[in-house]
């Protein structure tokens, strides 16, 4: 019996983990190529959500199952909005360093003024609470009842098995596209040394906007797979964002299996943590495994795992080549 | 407005004020403001009357002094990361904060929290006071606590402690080769941040006698950071940002799951990315060659904008050092034992083979030391040996094994080496660069502290500080470019300025790699006499150098390098006579 719910709690873990995993994915990428943290990508997750629900249902949406025009224009809506939202708060970001500001402060602060914008605009329109919002995959008309039957006679909810494996699928391909496409050469190549990759003709400031609507799409595609069958919130976002971050920390910034992996884990810890705790506890895990593994493991912050070797050092000291041991 | 109200924005203005500190003397982009603030606010309930029944003022200390030390911890947990991750940190801290009473409702007082009667009471029965904390006493007592943040801030804005953190700001591996401080200074500024949160969040939690998470949301850290942003970077600069807080429309923020009045986190969010775009716009102006006429209290104090290209392209005026002016550098330096500096025997070897193969080398006060070779010969990494920055061979700092892992220990032993592309931080005007590495001089010792309490003897120290930058400004020819702007500084320009804030920190032992690299010939003529002014007046000055012309005029020893072995060490003249020298470096036969 208690086998049983242990499974039912580590599915469910596993499915809003491979969520955190692609936000996580796509914070990396942006962390890793940008070299900026994208403060606003949890705000993006939920608001490219909303945005496409507003679009296609209305402003008081139901969990009722869309019709089938609907279903492909809340999927193509909302990955749209996710790559879109993301891509503008990319440009902006990168073309305003033309501008060379001394200090991080104005990107920090530009991300979550565009998070906090977008949450508040949002709640201007939709003034409830939380919302249960409709499912473009219709994954619970798969099985009746929304439920799998096991062998051994217990049961999961069919929604979290196909939001693992999409998620999984999702997560592995875009690994692939940044490992063997020319795309991904280019990303990487701006990862290692924006400047270098310029010189060589990789347009590095349009690779860092397209890697921020890559990340957005994925985005888009969390939030797909993570608002239905559950009340969502228009500042729900904000946490979501942290603990992405916390995985793709995790996992190794720039490091795209990483991500997924540390996704993986917040999500089963947490879902373990609600279950032994509630859910106060659960919703503090992954703030607090963010400042742990900051501060045991800080991130040095320069293209990370990307670049596929370990990273360059820091300007410091001494310089790379004579280091000793 | 109320008094009550007047008094709120007051202790928000103090949470203004301490979050100021790191973010714009220090550069330190701490997002998590909000979460000293609710340390202070639930500490002074939990500790005070009604909560473990402490005196309502003891309450109030040991809840300031618990955010200060949850500053403090902040700080040490986040010493190695750099700002878009400290960020990140601090900003999970500030949720962590607000979620916490959630999570621990018997504990903390879950959403609901906590309220107190108010209007409170100070008693004191061994004192004989009570006071009660009527709306006018609030009102003052937070007046006064901003008044007393307020001056603090400006007085340390003009001194010694002020540049230390824009030093840290501008270039915090620069600021610790120059002997300052940098992770000490951080600690501190972080600590002091987190004490004014926490003392405005007891000051306004015993005001209004309620606290809950809702007034303590993280959306609180984004106001203040508003407020900062948005104002001058000035001692006053959150002034405007906390008025203009003040007359909005109050309410919950949008967002953490409230569906709250979202008209107040929209205007927060706007006047957050105003706080961003407002400068970045007239930064780019002005690098196009717009002139923005701001009003004057907008007007940045600190850095000054750049100046279009065009302006750049002026003849370069002649460089006019002026010996007579260095200042006395190192009066003890006669009594101190010879050599100045031993390696003995250093190896450095990486994976492509041997860097420095069994190293030898002595420097000696009042002699310039020149280390030529070829590239790749270990000219760079010797210096660094010889800095202690590279653990090889055993060195000596005047006879006693020098063993110092940072480069602020380094500087304060009397080790000062120059990087081999200069550094020269574009917000610092010269003379402020200069000043900064006086800073790291023992010789003025706790001057920064002496400056913020106004001590007789800091007035004393701070004419001779000025003393000594201008007198060794002028001796290195850049006293006309006390006040330039850094970007428009030449190369060779740079190089001086370099050398010049080396020599400031009072270091007897100077190494300098390259100062000649960029350098015109009349510059390098100006760097010819300083460094031999230098050596005469007692510095062991250790060059590396491929301008042998300059070696020849300056050099007292020369060591070649070749491949990572030392070809030839010793007098100048007898190695320029080797001929293993000639051919190693002109190729003879």
């Amino acid at each position: 019996m208690i086998a049983g719910v242990l499974l039912q709690v580590v599915l469910a873990g596993l499915a809003q983990g491979v969520v955190l995993g692609l936000v996580a994915l796509g914070f990396s990428l942006v962390a890793g190529t940008a070299r900026v943290l994208p403060f606003a990508h949890g705000d993006i997750v939920v608001g490219a959500a909303f945005l496409a629900v507003l679009a296609v249902a209305g402003r008081t949406p139901t969990a009722a199952p869309p019709g089938r025009l609907a279903s492909v224009a809340l999927l193509v809506f909302t990955l749209a909005a996710g790559a879109a939202l993301s891509g503008l708060v990319g440009g902006l970001t990168v073309l305003s360093d033309g501008a060379r500001q001394p200090g991080p402060e104005s990107w920090i602060a530009g991300g979550l003024a565009a998070g906090l914008l977008l949450r508040a605009g949002l709640a201007f329109v939709l003034a409830q609470q939380a919302y249960a919002l409709p499912d473009a995959l219709h994954v619970d008309a798969l099985a009746p009842g929304g439920l799998l039957r096991l062998p051994g006679g217990g049961t999961v909810p069919v929604r979290a098995v196909c939001v693992l494996a999409i998620g999984l699928a999702a997560g592995l391909a875009t690994e692939a596209v940044l490992a063997r496409s020319r795309f991904g050469a280019a990303v990487r190549a701006v990862a290692d040394d924006p400047a270098g990759a310029a010189l060589c003709g990789v347009p590095a400031r349009r690779v860092m906007v397209a890697a921020f609507s890559l990340a957005g799409l994925l985005a888009g595609l969390a939030g797909l797979l993570a608002t239905p069958g559950r009340a969502v919130s228009v500042g729900d976002g904000a946490l979501l964002g942290l603990a992405a971050a916390a995985a793709a920390v995790l996992g190794g910034i720039g490091s795209p299996r990483g991500a997924l992996a540390g996704g993986l884990l917040i999500g089963c810890l947490q879902a373990l943590a609600g279950y032994a705790f509630g859910t106060g506890v659960a919703d503090l895990l992954p703030l607090v495994l963010l400042v742990a593994v900051l501060a045991v493991r800080p991130p040095s912050g320069r293209g990370g795992r990307l670049t596929g070797r370990p990273m360059r050092r820091l300007p410091s000291g001494r310089s790379a080549a004579a280091a000793p041991r | 407005m109320t008094a009550v109200g007047l008094a709120q924005s007051l202790w928000l203005l103090l949470a203004a004020l301490g979050l100021a500190l790191p973010v714009r003397y220090a550069g330190i982009p701490l997002l998590g403001q909000g979460a000293f603030v609710a340390v202070g606010g639930y500490a002074v309930v939990l500790l005070g009357p009604g909560g473990t029944g402490l005196p309502l003022g003891v309450a109030a200390g040991l809840a300031v002094s618990l955010a200060a030390a949850a500053g403090y911890l902040t700080a040490l947990a986040t010493a190695r990361l750099d700002g878009g991750y400290l960020a990140l940190a601090t900003w999970a801290l500030a949720w962590l904060v607000q979620r916490a009473p959630t999570a621990f409702p018997d504990l903390l007082g879950g959403t609901e929290g906590f309220s107190r009667p108010a209007p409170a009471r100070l008693v004191s029965r061994t004192l004989g006071i009570e006071v009660t904390l009527t709306d006018r006493t609030s009102l003052l007592l937070a007046a006064g606590c901003c008044l007393l943040a307020l001056a603090t801030l400006a007085r340390l804005g003009r001194g010694p402690l002020g540049l230390e953190l824009a030093g840290l700001r501008e270039s915090a591996p620069l600021a610790a080769s120059l002997g300052v401080p940098v992770a000490a200074r951080r600690r501190a500024v972080l600590t002091w941040a987190a004490a004014l949160g926490g003392l405005a969040g007891a000051g306004s939690t015993v005001l209004t006698g309620v606290i809950s998470p809702a007034d303590v949301s993280p959306l609180l850290s984004l106001e203040l950071l508003a407020a900062v942003l948005i104002g001058p970077a000035r001692w006053w600069g959150p002034v405007p940002g906390v008025a203009l807080l003040a007359v909005l429309p109050a309410g919950p923020l949008a967002g953490a799951g409230s569906g709250g009045v979202p008209a107040r986190g929209m205007l927060v969010g706007l006047l957050l990315l105003a706080g961003v775009v407002v400068p970045l716009v007239v930064r780019s102006a002005r690098l196009r060659g717009w002139r923005v006429v701001l009003p004057g209290f907008l007007r940045p104090a600190q850095p000054e904008p750049p100046e279009p290209l065009e302006h750049r392209l002026e003849p370069l005026e002649p460089l006019e050092p002026r010996p007579d002016r260095l200042p006395e550098l190192w009066p003890t330096v006669a009594a101190r034992p010879q050599p100045a500096l031993e390696l003995v025997s250093a190896s450095v070897r990486h994976s492509g083979g041997p860097v420095l193969d069994d190293v030898s080398l002595t420097l000696r006060h009042g002699e310039v030391h020149a280390l030529i070779g070829p590239n790749g010969s270990g000219k760079s990494t010797l210096l660094e040996v010889l800095a202690g920055s590279l653990d090889a061979g055993a060195v000596r700092l005047g006879g006693v094994p020098h063993r110092a892992r940072t480069p602020v220990h380094r500087a304060r032993a009397g080790v000062v080496r120059t990087p081999q592309q200069p550094v020269v931080p574009a917000g610092l005007p010269p003379a402020r660069q200069v000043a900064l590495g006086a800073s790291g001089n023992g010789r003025w010792s706790h001057a920064g502290l002496r400056q913020l309490l106004g001590t007789p003897l800091s007035r004393v120290q701070a004419a001779e500080l000025r003393a000594w930058r201008a007198g060794i400004l002028d001796a290195l020819g850049l006293g006309r470019l006390a006040e330039a702007d850094p970007s428009r500084l030449s190369t060779g320009e740079r190089q001086l300025l370099q050398l010049a804030r080396a020599v400031a920190t009072g270091a007897p032992v100077l190494l300098f790699d390259e100062p000649a690299a960029g350098m015109t010939a009349a510059e390098r003529a100006v760097l010819r006499d300083v460094l031999r002014l230098l050596a005469d007046r007692g510095a062991a000055v250790a060059i590396v150098e491929h301008d042998l012309r300059l070696v020849a005029a300056v050099a007292d020893r020369i060591t070649v390098l070749d491949a990572g072995r030392v070809l030839a060490s010793g007098a100048a003249a007898t190695v320029r006579a080797e001929p293993r020298v000639r051919r190693a470096l002109l190729g003879e036969e």
